[in-house]
């Protein structure tokens, strides 16, 4: 299990709000590993631990409550529970990048997208404000933006919601990251573009060299997206394995369950 | 936005037109008249009353006495003062600037306090918030009037060196009249920055849950980035809608707050034109302020399309 090549080793994780008082554990001492360039997906209902484990990566508690974590992640033999505030803040955005699930809540109201992006180009790659904004420009095209170089200027209210999680891409990418954290990237949007999305960030991942940690409700997205994949339940781990493997020949319940939750074409035309 | 501004300072008009009629008529309606008021205790024949009734015109019917006014208004005539016989806009534009640069060293310090410590208690919460919140509670149970009144108690009690009613002309010493401005409006400013402060505290709190700021701390951004063009930016319509409104409210309180401490301002005026019952000067203040507070407006909705770009007046 100890694969010293891993980019992302967790080991135990623990995560522990505190709720009045009241502690209660939604993350159970979880352990995974991420290779460099991997992309692995996380499959889960909501309030699974999904979430929380990717924001414990970030070390991001939601704003206003107290949650304590336990455990090691280590990242690049760094751990990422223990070290200052002011390192975690270099890396976040610069090491490891992360795509929200809502795009429609996720960009501020008051910025032009351009500058939302040169804010994070002039943070961690110290390019000046022109630099920065040569830069923003191609990552608007790079991720699929026409007329990027006008756009940049635009407001986020001036974008549809595939639109702005392109934008929200291509901040996430803006730095090159090691690993891109996808928290439901897809749930908020159209289903027809719920496929661009997610053919995006598979071809930035392998274009970029970086690690894709998907995090997802739903087998449909996983399928042909990730290599490997974690199926969390009640804050554990409670099935791991090769993608085609898995959906192969689940072995644990709620994995069948989960599995048959996907619908499927040729059943879904007939059962009317 | 130049369109908007044109219509809204077109609509200004009929609202100063209505103010005007009911200010006019209002007054009228008081009991007692400037002859009465300016006789004071003195025995005076009815005759003599009469006499000082009929050269002012005040014997004619209300909507007449209006339309006069109104004519000369139109013009740019504000009539004259019934009792010092100047003419009212000569007597006023002093005053005026008195109190505006009163209203403005309040509303800059309201502004400031009330920003600062709703910041302070959003962001910190805690023992901060509490102390904040504590605060404001008592100041705003506390009226404006009563807290003059106590600066100029403690003040004279333990600071007797400190002249608190020593107004000095702007003209003849600058930074000697803004030192003695700060006591009173300091006095006007305690109550408004309350509102102020409470109204950043929740701005700032809702700010503060919303996902773009999850997403500028996951971008790794340096808090002072994140807390001027996350959240300050986000939390500042509505602070701005709050403090254009407080404007007015410093309007009226400064009336109470000038003859506290004795300052020569509209609001001393004010108070004096309205127990000599001198009509003309007190149409000619209520007509400015209405004007004050309606351009104010105008100011806040400018800001709120510079502020925020999803609002657009087109």
């Amino acid at each position: 299990m100890d694969d010293p090549r891993a980019l992302l080793q967790v080991r135990d994780l623990t995560a522990q709000f505190n709720r009045d008082g009241v502690p209660s554990r939604v993350v159970n001492g979880i352990s995974f590993d991420i290779a460099p360039g991997e992309a692995v997906g996380f499959v889960g209902e909501s309030g699974c631990g999904k979430s929380v484990t990717a924001r414990a990566i970030m070390r991001l508690a939601p704003e206003g409550s107290s949650v304590a974590w336990g455990g090691r992640i280590l990242f690049r033999g760094r751990d990422l529970l223990r070290i200052e505030e002011r390192e975690m803040r270099d890396m976040r955005g610069r090491r490891i990048a992360m795509v929200f699930q809502d795009p429609m809540t996720s960009l501020n109201p008051v910025m032009t997208v351009g500058a939302q992006i040169d804010d994070m180009l002039c943070r961690h790659a110290g390019l000046s404000r022109r630099a920065a904004r040569r830069r923003t420009v191609e990552l608007l095209g790079l991720v699929g933006i026409r007329d990027p170089a006008l756009r940049a200027d635009d407001h986020p209210h001036q974008f549809s919601g595939g639109m702005r999680q392109r934008v929200l891409i291509a901040i996430a990418v803006s730095c090159q990251p090691d690993l891109l954290i996808a928290d439901e990237p897809t749930t908020a949007l159209d289903v027809t573009v719920q496929a661009q999305i997610l053919r995006l960030l598979m071809r930035l991942g392998r274009e970029l060299g970086m690690a894709l940690m998907l995090i997802t409700h739903d087998f449909g997205v996983i399928a042909g997206m990730v290599e490997r994949v974690y199926v969390m339940h009640g804050g554990d781990i409670v099935e791991s394995g090769e993608v085609d493997a898995l959906f192969a020949g689940p072995q644990h319940p709620y994995t069948r369950a989960l599995l048959a939750a996907v619908p499927r074409i040729e059943t879904a035309g007939r059962t009317t | 936005m130049i369109r908007m501004v044109a219509v809204r300072l077109a609509l200004t008009l009929p609202i100063l037109l209505g103010v005007s009629i009911v200010a006019f008529v209002l007054m009228r309606a008081l009991p007692g008249d400037f002859a009465q008021a300016s006789a004071g205790t003195t025995a005076i024949s009815a005759e003599a009353l009469d006499t000082i009734r009929r050269n002012l015109g005040l014997d004619q019917p209300v909507w007449q006495q209006y339309l006069v006014w109104l004519d000369g208004a139109l013009t740019g005539d504000l009539g004259r003062s019934f009792a010092t016989r100047q003419p009212v806009t000569g007597e006023l534009l002093p005053r005026l600037t008195v109190t505006a640069e009163l209203t403005l060293i309040a509303g800059l310090m309201a502004l400031t306090m009330g920003a600062c410590t709703g910041l302070a208690s959003a962001r910190l919460r805690g023992t901060t918030d509490w102390a904040v919140r504590g605060l404001n509670s008592l100041l705003l149970a506390v009226p404006n009037f009563v807290v003059a009144t106590l600066i100029v108690l403690l003040a004279g009690l333990y600071f007797p060196t400190v002249g608190i009613f020593n107004y000095v002309a702007f003209a003849s010493d600058p930074l000697g009249n803004i030192a003695s401005l700060l006591l009173p409006a300091l006095s006007l400013a305690l109550t408004v920055s309350v509102t102020i402060s409470e109204n950043t505290r929740a701005a700032v709190l809702e700010v503060s849950s919303q996902d773009y700021v999850m997403v500028a701390r996951a971008k790794g951004l340096r808090a002072w980035t994140i807390l001027g063009n996350y959240l300050v930016r986000n939390a500042l319509t509505p602070v701005i809608t709050v403090t254009g409104l407080q404007l007015a409210a410093l309007l009226g309180g400064s009336i109470l707050i000038e003859t506290i401490f004795t300052i020569p301002g509209m609001g001393q005026y004010l108070f004096d034109s309205i127990a000599n019952r001198d009509y003309p000067a007190i149409q000619a203040i209520v007509l400015v302020a209405a004007t004050i507070v309606l351009l104010m407006n105008v100011v806040v909705d400018i800001a709120y399309a510079r502020v925020d770009a999803r609002v657009s007046y087109d």
